[in-house]
């Protein structure tokens, strides 16, 4: 065969992707029918933008699941000022270009308001056509890039990389004085921003790791990476990747004979994570996470009985996260008497909530939540230290 | 030396799955001159097929393998069958075909299984080996081991039995082999079942290795189709040796040059087929319809 049918059939398969993916995304918007363009009355249109295909399918359903609780709930009360809230989702497929043609289509179809997505990477893709069209966004995103470019209109559900590895530092660091310390970390947009945050942690503190493995999101063998770190005989490896990877990671390291633990944050709480590694070979990471489990508090206690009550499954951190996003948003729509643009996120900026990760009070950024605690995987559950 | 062996231990075993996609992909191109682009979505199906036998059925291992085989061929006769009244007629429909039917599979796989997809535990607990200071993971070595029965094997089959050398008479003349009375449709329908089998092997093996969800398929096949090429498209030795190559290429990058390793695997790669464009075994080239 030559080249050029080869070549022919990959252009097709590509463009048919693109296609297929354009229909993905216009499927789920069309049952939407009042209020369009205009917010003065009608439903509230608020969107929902997360992975639900892919290998963080998994996140993207959690996030949904939290954003839908929390509007069900409001929806009971009566809506806000007598207008009921209209929940939409669209599934990015964890893709940045697919994300980037979703911006546009909320825009063009007079969403007041996203909640998502659940992937940094995918999120600064979209904030240029989010923060031209005046759409207030709340991510679950921790990347410090998300908030690097002063976008007035975004807003973290939950804290960025730098607190959850600083948190995570000082912990292994200076209350375990656990000083030789391994790096693996991926590429991603996820990855880069924990090696950069744990690095800076790390310089603060004058300790060099003894080694940073940095490995791709695709990659399957890490043979290469885990021998290396084995050779440097580490007290603890810091893991900045997310749950499916990470968990290979670690059944990896545990055959090759790696037996020093893994500390990382939110991805290495959750049960993917834990599944995919193997409980045997997950048990005592140490995981910096704002919630750890659904019995923390009252507040927790009722929101997990809740979710189970909806989904007949347990609830966790992610899901969390978008409860208390979606909880800000929907207070902020209240006292702001449902204004949209710029108004609806400086009254986003001005909500002080006390959600389940904490109390939320955002700067200037668009965090608003300054807090990790620091939890231990335990018999395949996170559990808190102490 | 420990990481040299260790990361030459893990290429290999990574290769030998590659090697297993290979021949899937390269036996249907050497019986039909046909790309299967259906091949890595077959491969995630019998995956999913394996695993749910093994998670929730508690079959053997062995067992839940050999249903995936059985399923995923099955699903290779139904390809084989919507595309016959192209064959000879219209190439490209063809090929945009199998594309569709891989869209079609990954779609069903997320009705029927979810999108989250599921974590295999491995069939095979025992302790690794050790060698020289590298450690062996028992279960990858169960794996190469597969992968070589299953070469060895369709070699056979490919020479030693009528059936074979029919459908190697095909790939070589098919007008020649239609004027002998060899069945054509028959021989391309083996082909597409044997290609799936070969493809649910690597996904039951696989599965354990990695995290079985509807787009596993994706990143397995381009390795597995670029092995296949690299090999020398059509040839079964270039097919094990070309995944062998590509496991190796990949596991060596991504010691040297971590995050960039994708890019370096597929630069060589890219310039091993400009040096030898038929591949390290391929002495020809299958032009039909």
């Amino acid at each position: 065969m030559s080249a050029s049918p080869v070549r022919r059939v990959l252009t097709l398969s590509t463009g048919l992707a693109a296609l297929v993916a354009l229909a993905a995304c216009s499927t789920p918007g069309a049952k939407t029918t009042t209020g369009q363009g205009s917010a003065a009355t009608g439903d509230l249109k608020i969107a929902v933008v997360d992975a639900q295909s892919g290998q963080n399918s998994a996140l993207g359903g959690w996030e949904y699941k939290g954003a839908k609780l929390a509007v069900d709930q409001w929806n009971a009360r009566g809506g806000i000022n007598g207008r009921k809230i209209a929940l939409t989702l669209f599934d990015d497929q964890g893709d940045p270009t697919v994300g980037t043609n979703l911006a546009s289509k909320l825009a063009g179809e007079g969403y007041i308001a996203m909640i998502g997505t659940a992937e940094s990477g995918v999120t600064v893709a979209m904030e240029p056509t989010l923060k031209a069209a005046g759409i207030p966004n709340i991510t679950s995103g921790q990347s410090n890039a998300l908030t690097a470019g002063g976008d007035p209109f975004v807003f973290l559900n939950g804290p960025t990389s730098t607190t959850y590895d600083a948190t995570l530092a000082k912990y292994v660091i200076d209350t375990k004085g656990l000083k030789k310390i391994a790096m693996i970390t991926n590429n991603g947009s996820y990855g880069k921003g924990e090696h950069d945050a744990f690095l800076a942690e790390l310089k603060k503190r004058g300790i060099t790791p003894l080694t940073d493995q940095v490995v791709t999101t695709s990659q399957t063998d890490f043979s290469a990476a885990l021998t290396t770190i084995k050779q440097k005989n580490p007290d603890v490896v810091f893991i900045g990747s997310e749950e499916v990877e990470a968990g290979l990671i670690v059944k990896q390291a545990r055959s090759l004979g790696i037996t020093a633990p893994f500390a990382g944050s939110a991805p290495q709480g959750t049960p993917v994570y834990v599944n995919t590694a193997g409980a045997a070979n997950a048990e005592n990471t140490i995981v910096s996470s704002p919630y750890l489990s659904n019995d923390t508090s009252d507040a927790s206690k009722a929101f997990a009985a809740a979710y189970l009550a909806a989904y007949k499954t347990t609830a966790e951190l992610h899901g969390a996260k978008a409860y208390d996003g979606t909880e800000i948003l929907l207070t902020a729509l209240k006292t702001s008497n449902a204004a949209t643009g710029a108004k609806l996120a400086d009254a986003i900026r001005a909500t002080h909530y006390q959600g389940l990760l904490g109390d939320f009070a955002y700067d200037s950024t668009g965090v608003g939540i300054f807090a990790t605690k620091i939890g231990v995987i335990k018999n395949g559950q996170l559990t808190a230290i102490g | 030396m420990q990481v040299f062996l260790q990361t030459l231990v893990g290429g290999l075993s990574l290769g030998a799955v590659y090697a297993l996609v290979a021949l899937g992909f390269a036996l249907v191109y050497r019986t039909m001159g046909l790309v299967n682009f259906a091949h890595a979505d077959v491969l995630m199906v019998g995956a999913y097929v394996a695993s749910t036998f093994t998670m929730t059925e508690h079959l053997p291992f062995a067992a839940a393998a050999a249903a995936a085989i059985v399923v995923t061929a099955l699903i290779g006769l139904v390809i084989e069958r919507m595309l016959r009244p192209l064959e000879g007629k219209d190439f490209d429909l063809m090929l945009i075909g199998t594309i569709g039917f891989g869209i079609v599979l990954e779609a069903l796989a997320t009705l029927v299984w979810g999108a989250t997809g599921r974590a295999v535990p491995s069939p095979v607990q025992t302790a690794p080996l050790h060698l020289l200071g590298a450690s062996i993971p028992s279960y990858d070595l169960v794996v190469t081991a597969v992968a070589l029965v299953a070469m060895v094997a369709l070699s056979l089959f490919l020479e030693r039995t009528r059936r074979g050398v029919a459908m190697q008479a095909v790939a070589m003349d098919y007008d020649a082999a239609t004027a002998v009375g060899i069945n054509v449709g028959r021989s391309n329908a083996i082909a597409f079942a044997i290609g799936a089998g070969l493809a649910a092997l690597a996904g039951a093996l696989v599965g354990p290795l990695l995290y079985v969800s509807p787009t596993m398929g994706g990143s397995i096949g381009i390795d597995g189709f670029a092995a296949a090429i690299l090999g020398g498209f059509g040839s079964i030795p270039g097919a094990v040796v070309g995944g062998v190559v590509i496991g190796l290429i990949s596991s060596f990058s991504a010691g040297h040059f971590h995050g960039y390793s994708d890019l370096v695997t597929f630069t060589v790669f890219a310039v091993l087929v400009m040096i030898r464009p038929t591949g390290l075994f391929g002495e020809r080239t299958v032009v039909r319809a």
